[in-house]
C-alpha cells in the first residue's frame, strides 16, 4: 500500500511495472533480493533477534560451526519481505527539514508532495524554508552525505550508529532513497557494460526509478528490452517517454535513440506521438533526413520499392545538395531496384566521382549490363573484383555478357586474358561456356572445345556446355569426341539429339551461338535490388481490336488483364501472350511470356519462351529474341524456325552495319537450316560485292537474272559496266 | 575424508571465538593502518602495486579483512562500493577491473574467480557473524552463480575457471587453464553450506591432489598459469613463472587446515633455503627473479616453519607497517589466522 503512495509522490506516472512484470527472469531475481532490502531492513532487524537467538544457542553447544551458522541465517523462512506498513500517526520530517535548512526548494516541494500522499491529513508549514532544523546532528550528516550522493558512507554511517546504538532505527524515508540512488547507480553502470538482464531486473525492482524524472534511466531500459530481443517491450518504454515526458529535447533523443535502435515500422508509430513546439515545428523535424534515409535503406535491404515518394525525394534533394556518397548510393540502388535506370545511373556515377567504392562501381556495372554495354561494365567493376563475394559475382556477369554479345566483339588480349583468369579462378560455369562460344565464333573450336570441356569439368551436368562442345568437335571433324557426346547427352537433351537426327539427313546444321545465354546477372546478385529492368509500359493500354482475331475466345480475358495487370495463373499468362501478339503488341506479349516462363510445367515454358522470342523478333529485338528462344529447351521444329528467323534478322543488321563478313556468316548459318530465299540471296551476292568478291556475286546474280529478278539483272547490270570502265 | 573433518574443526574453533566476541582477529590498529592505505571513501579497495586499480579480488579480501578487524560500517562502506560498482553482470558474477582513470571504470566485464570466492566467503561469515541476512543472500547468489559459471568437470577432475570466459576448454587451444592460487580451500566448505553441491568436496581434494603434483622445473613450484589440455604444463601464452600470485597457496593450504604438514614442509622448501631467498622463479630454468622481501611475503615462510616444526614467528614480522596492498593483505590474513588458531607460534 505504501509503495502505491511512494510512487504516486515520487512519479505523477510511472513506466506501468507490469511491461516489466511479465519478464521470466524476474521473479527468481527478486528473492531475498539485497537491492530491495534498503526498503525493508527496518523489519527484518527485528525479526532477526529471533534468529540470532538461535543460532547463538546453536553455537554455545559446541556442534555449531561457522558452515551451520550461514546455513541457519540463510534458512530462515524468507518471505518477501513486506513494505512498510502504511505509516500512522506523526510523519517523519527530518528529510523535509533538511532540504529545508539548505534552501533546496526543488526537493522540499517534493518531499512535501511525497508526505502528503503518505499522510491525507498531514498539514504542511506554511513556510516550508522556516522549519527548524533537524535536532539530531548526526542524521543531519546523513542527510548531508545523501544529497552529496555519498551513498557509501551513508551505509557506513547507519552502520556504525546502529552498532553503537543498538535501539536506533534510521529513517525509512532515507533508507528508500538510498537504495533508489543504489539501484540507478548500479542500472547505469550495468547499462554501461551492456548487462541487460541486470539492467531489467533493476528497473522491476525499483519501479520508482522509472518515471520521467529520470529519462536516461528509460532509454538505458528501453534499450536492454531492444537488445534482449523483447523489441515490443523497449517500443512500450520509448513510447510512455513520448506520452509523458515533457522535457523537449529529451523527447527528440528519445525519437532519435528509437530510430537508432528499432526498424522504421516500429519507429513510425511513435513519431506520430510528435508534439508542435511553441514556435509552430513539429519537434522531430531534424530528423526527417535520417528517417528518409532509414526508410530508402531499409526497403533496399528488403528488396522493396514501396518508400514514401515523399521520402525519395527528401534524400534525392539530400543527395544533390550534399556531398554524402552514401546518400548517392542508397538512391542509386533504390531507383535501379525500382528499374528506373535513367535516374539511378548518373548517381552511381557522381558516386563513383567524389569516391569510388565497391558499392558505387557494382551499381554502375549492373547497370550498364542491363543496358547492353556489359564491355563497359567489366571495366568499371574490375578493380573492386575482389571486394566482396558480390562484387566478384558482378565482376563474372559483366565478363560473360561481355563475351556473349553478338556479333562477338573484338576484345583487347589483355582484357580478355584478365576475364579469362578471372574466371578459371572463380570456376565459374557461365563464363567459360562463353568463352568457348567466343573462341568458336572466332572459328578457333581448338580453344573453344578446351573451354567447353573446363566447363563440363566444373558442372558435369551442363547441358550447354555439352552442346558447345558438340559443335567445337563437329567443327575440328573430332568424330570419336562427337560420338562420345552423343552417347552422354542424347537421353538428357533434345537439341543434341536433334542435332544427330539432322546429321543422319544429311543436313549439318551450324549454328555455334545459338546456345548463348547471357550471364544470369541478376541471380548472382545477393545484396542490393533486384529487379530486372522492365521495357516501359504504354501508358494507358488502348485495346484495339484485331481486324482477323486468331483467338477469338482469349480476346476478353486479354483485353482485361492488360488494363489490370492482375496476377494470373501461367496458364493465363501464356494465353495472355499470345492474345497480345494477336493485337500487336508485341512488347507486352513479351513480358506476359515472361511470367508463364516461370511456370513448373515444361510445356508453358516452352510455348512462353517461343512466344516471347517471336514477340522480340517483330519488335526488331534480335539479341533478345535469341535469350527468349534458350530459356526453355524448345522442339526442335520451333528452335529451327526461331534460328532461321534471328539469323535472317542478324545478317541484315549486319549488312546494314557494313559489317559484310559478317552478314555472310549468319546467311551461312540461316542457309545450313533452310534453303536461302531469293531477296537474302540478293543480300549475299552484295555482301560478296561489297568485300570486293565480284565473281561470286556475279554467280548468284546470274542464276537470279535467269528466273527475273529484278534487283539481280541491275546487279549484273551494275557489275559489267564497273568491269568495263576498269578495263 | 580426513582433510574434509579437519576443516570442519578448523571452522568449529573460528566461530566459536567469533561469536564469543573475542577480541578480532586483527587489532584496531593494523585495520586503521590498512584502510588508511588502500581504502578510500567510497569504499574502493586501491591496488598501489598497480596504478592503483580495484579489482574484485581487493574488494574481497577488504571485506575478509574488515571482517575479521569486526569493523561493520567498513564492511558496508566497501559492500557498497563492490555491489553498485562491480556486481553488475548478467550472470550475477562481479566485474573483476575497475580503472579510476577509466570512463566506464570497470574496463573488463570478465570475472575472477578468487575475487568472487572471497567476496561471497566474506559476505558470508559477516552475514552469520552479524546476523545479516542481506550478506548471505548475496554471498548465497555469488556462490551459486561460481557453481554455475567457473566450477567444471575436466578429465575426471572438477576444476575452477579462473573466470567465467577465455579459460575452458572450449574458449582456448590449450584450456581449460587453472589458476593454483585461485584455490581459496578454506571457503569451499562455506560454499557449500550456501550453494550445497558435491562439486565443492571435489574441488578440495582435486586440489589437493594439484598443489601436489604440480612441480614444474628444477625449483618444483606449480605455475601460475596451468593447462589441463594435456598432462598438466605451464601454459603457453602466459609467463612461466612462479609469480606474486602463488605466494597465496601455501598460505591458503595452510589456513584452510586441508593440508598434510609433509605437504606444508615440501612447499616449504621449494620456497626458500639458506642460500636461496623466497624470489619469483623463472620455472624453465629454476632462476630466481623478482626477491619476495616484504614481511607480507616473508611471513608465510615463518608461519610454515612454525606449522612444521613448531619454530616462532619472528617479532619483527609481527609488526604491520604495510606499503604495498598485495603484501599487507597477505601479512594481515597470516597474522589473524596465527592469533586464532596458533597463537603459540607468536
Amino acid at each position: 500500500m505504501s509503495m502505491t503512495h511512494r510512487k504516486a509522490a515520487l512519479a505523477a506516472v510511472p513506466l506501468a511495472i507490469g511491461l516489466l512484470a511479465a519478464v521470466p527472469d524476474l521473479s527468481a531475481a527478486q528473492d531475498t533480493h539485497a537491492g530491495s532490502a534498503p526498503l525493508l531492513s527496518l523489519e527484518r532487524q527485528g525479526r532477526l533477534r529471533a534468529i540470532d537467538d538461535a543460532v547463538a544457542n546453536d553455537a554455545r553447544s559446541a556442534t555449531g560451526s561457522r558452515v551451520a551458522q550461514v546455513r541457519t541465517v540463510q534458512d530462515t523462512p524468507t518471505t518477501q519481505p513486506q513494505p512498510v506498513a502504511a505509516p500512522s500517526g506523526e510523519p517523519d520530517l527530518s528529510a523535509l527539514r533538511y532540504f529545508a535548512s539548505r534552501g533546496d526548494t526543488a526537493r522540499l516541494q517534493a518531499e512535501i508532495a511525497r508526505l502528503r500522499a503518505l499522510y491525507p491529513n498531514w498539514t504542511p508549514p506554511a513556510d516550508p524554508l522556516a522549519v527548524p532544523q533537524n535536532v539530531d546532528r548526526q542524521l543531519e550528516q546523513l542527510w548531508q552525505f545523501y544529497s552529496e550522493g555519498r551513498y557509501a558512507e551513508v551505509r557506513a554511517a547507519i552502520t556504525d550508529r546502529q552498532t553503537r546504538e543498538p535501539g536506533w532505527t534510521p529513517p525509512a524515508d532515507l533508507l528508500n532513497r538510498l537504495a533508489l540512488g543504489e539501484a540507478r547507480t548500479r542500472l547505469i553502470n550495468a547499462s554501461d557494460q551492456k548487462q541487460y538482464a541486470t539492467v531489467i531486473e533493476l528497473g522491476a525492482s525499483n519501479p520508482n526509478l522509472l518515471n520521467c524524472s529520470d529519462v536516461d534511466v528509460l532509454w538505458r531500459i528501453a534499450e536492454s528490452f531492444v537488445r534482449t530481443e523483447r523489441r515490443q517491450r523497449g517500443v512500450d518504454a520509448y513510447r510512455y517517454i513520448l506520452q509523458h515526458c515533457d522535457n523537449p529535447q529529451e523527447r527528440l533523443a528519445t525519437a532519435q535513440k528509437a530510430l537508432d535502435l528499432l526498424p522504421l515500422a516500429d519507429v513510425k508509430p511513435l513519431l506520430a506521438l510528435e508534439r508542435t513546439l511553441p514556435d509552430g515545428q513539429p519537434e522531430f523535424a531534424s530528423l526527417r533526413d535520417g528517417l528518409a534515409r532509414r526508410a530508402v535503406a531499409e526497403a533496399n535491404k528488403a528488396k522493396r520499392t514501396d518508400v514514401d515518394p515523399a521520402d525519395v525525394d527528401r534524400l534525392e534533394a539530400l543527395a544533390t545538395s550534399g556531398n554524402d556518397v552514401a546518400d548517392m548510393l542508397l538512391l542509386g540502388w533504390y531507383l535501379r531496384g525500382k528499374g528506373d535506370l535513367d535516374r539511378a545511373e548518373p548517381w552511381f556515377r557522381k558516386a563513383i566521382d567524389r569516391e569510388p567504392s565497391a558499392s558505387a562501381a557494382q551499381g554502375l556495372a549492373l547497370i550498364l549490363v542491363a543496358r547492353g554495354r556489359p564491355g563497359e561494365a567489366e571495366a568499371v567493376i574490375f578493380p573492386w573484383r575482389a571486394d566482396s563475394d558480390d562484387a566478384q559475382a558482378t565482376y563474372l556477369a559483366s565478363a560473360t555478357n561481355f563475351l556473349a554479345l553478338t556479333p562477338a566483339p573484338v576484345i583487347a588480349p589483355e582484357i580478355l586474358t584478365r576475364m579469362a583468369s578471372e574466371i578459371l579462378n572463380a570456376k565459374y560455369v557461365a563464363g567459360a561456356q562463353q568463352l568457348g562460344w567466343y573462341a568458336q565464333a572466332f572459328k578457333q573450336p581448338q580453344v573453344a572445345a578446351r573451354w567447353f570441356e573446363t566447363a563440363l569439368r566444373w558442372d558435369p551436368q551442363d547441358e550447354p556446355s555439352a552442346y558447345g562442345l558438340l559443335i567445337a568437335r563437329d567443327s575440328l571433324n573430332d568424330r570419336p569426341g562427337v560420338a562420345e557426346i552423343q552417347r552422354n547427352w542424347v537421353d538428357k537433351s533434345p537439341r543434341i539429339a536433334a542435332y544427330f537426327e539432322g546429321v543422319a539427313t544429311a543436313t549439318v546444321p551450324r549454328e555455334p551461338r545459338t546456345a548463348r545465354a547471357p550471364a544470369p546477372v541478376e541471380r548472382v546478385e545477393r545484396e542490393e535490388a533486384t529487379r530486372q529492368p522492365m521495357p516501359p509500359r504504354p501508358a494507358s493500354p488502348t485495346v484495339r481490336t484485331a481486324s482477323e482475331p486468331r483467338r477469338p475466345a482469349r480476346q476478353s480475358a486479354c483485353q482485361a488483364t492488360a488494363i489490370n495487370a492482375a496476377p494470373a495463373t501461367a496458364q493465363q499468362q501464356l494465353m495472355q501472350g499470345w492474345c497480345l501478339m494477336d493485337l500487336q503488341r508485341p512488347l507486352e506479349a513479351a513480358e506476359a511470356f515472361e511470367a508463364a516462363l516461370k511456370s513448373p510445367t515444361v510445356a508453358i515454358r516452352e510455348d512462353a519462351a517461343y512466344g516471347q522470342s517471336l514477340a522480340y523478333l517483330r519488335l526488331g529485338l534480335t539479341d533478345s529474341a535469341a535469350v527468349a528462344a534458350t530459356k526453355s529447351p524448345l522442339r526442335p521444329a520451333r528452335a529451327a524456325e526461331l534460328q532461321v528467323a534471328i539469323l535472317a534478322n542478324r545478317a541484315l543488321a549486319a549488312f546494314s552495319a557494313q559489317r559484310y563478313r559478317e552478314t555472310l556468316i549468319y546467311l551461312d548459318q540461316r542457309a545450313a537450316l533452310k534453303a536461302e530465299t531469293t531477296d537474302l540471296m540478293i543480300l549475299r551476292a552484295n555482301a560478296y560485292r561489297a568485300l570486293g568478291d565480284t565473281a561470286s556475286a556475279l554467280q548468284i546474280f546470274r542464276v537470279l537474272a535467269e528466273v527475273g529478278n529484278g534487283d539481280a539483272m541491275k546487279g549484273v547490270e551494275e557489275i559489267r559496266s564497273m568491269d568495263d570502265h576498269n578495263g | 575424508m580426513k582433510p574434509w573433518l579437519s576443516i570442519i574443526m578448523t571452522l568449529v574453533i573460528l566461530v566459536q571465538a567469533s561469536l564469543a566476541h573475542a577480541d578480532a582477529s586483527i587489532n584496531e590498529e593494523e585495520w586503521m593502518q590498512y584502510k588508511t592505505r588502500f581504502l578510500d571513501r567510497g569504499g574502493r579497495i586501491i591496488d598501489n602495486g598497480n596504478h592503483g586499480i580495484s579489482h574484485s579480488e581487493g574488494q574481497g579480501y577488504g571485506l575478509l579483512l574488515a571482517y575479521l578487524a569486526d569493523n561493520r560500517s567498513d564492511f558496508e562502506l566497501i559492500w557498497h562500493f563492490t555491489r553498485t560498482e562491480l556486481l553488475l553482470r548478467d550472470d550475477g558474477l562481479a566485474a573483476w577491473k575497475w580503472d579510476p582513470e577509466a570512463r566506464p571504470h570497470v574496463t573488463d566485464i570478465n570475472s575472477a574467480t578468487d575475487g568472487d570466492m572471497l567476496i561471497a566467503y566474506a559476505l558470508a561469515l559477516a552475514g552469520a557473524s552479524w546476523n545479516n541476512k542481506e550478506y548471505v543472500a548475496a554471498a548465497t547468489r555469488i556462490a551459486k552463480a561460481i557453481l554455475q559459471e567457473a566450477v567444471v568437470k575436466h578429465a575426471g577432475r572438477t576444476i575452477l575457471l579462473p573466470g567465467a570466459n577465455g579459460f575452458s576448454a572450449r574458449d582456448r587451444e590449450d584450456g581449460p587453464i587453472i589458476n593454483p592460487s585461485y584455490w581459496i580451500f578454506e571457503a569451499f566448505p562455506v560454499m557449500n553450506a550456501l550453494a550445497p553441491s558435491d562439486a565443492w568436496e571435489l574441488l578440495t581434494t582435486d586440489g589437493l591432489y594439484f598443489m601436489k603434483s604440480l612441480q614444474f622445473g628444477p625449483a618444483k613450484l606449480p605455475a601460475e598459469w596451468v593447462s589441463l589440455r594435456t598432462a598438466p604444463r605451464p601454459a603457453p601464452g602466459f609467463e612461466r613463472i612462479f609469480g606474486y600470485n602463488s605466494v597465496r597457496i601455501p598460505l591458503y593450504l595452510a589456513r584452510s587446515g586441508v593440508a598434510e604438514a609433509s605437504m606444508l614442509g615440501r612447499l616449504r622448501q621449494s620456497l626458500a633455503s639458506d642460500d636461496q631467498p623466497m624470489a619469483t622463479v623463472d620455472l624453465t630454468t629454476g632462476k630466481r627473479l623478482q626477491p619476495l622481501t616484504d614481511k607480507g611475503y616473508m611471513i608465510i615462510l615463518s608461519l610454515l616453519d612454525c606449522l612444521t616444526d613448531g619454530t616462532k614467528v619472528p617479532e619483527t614480522l609481527q609488526q604491520f607497517q604495510p606499503n604495498l596492498y598485495f603484501p599487507a593483505t597477505l601479512q594481515l590474513l597470516a597474522l589473524s589466522f596465527l592469533r586464532e588458531e596458533h597463537a603459540a607460534c607468536l
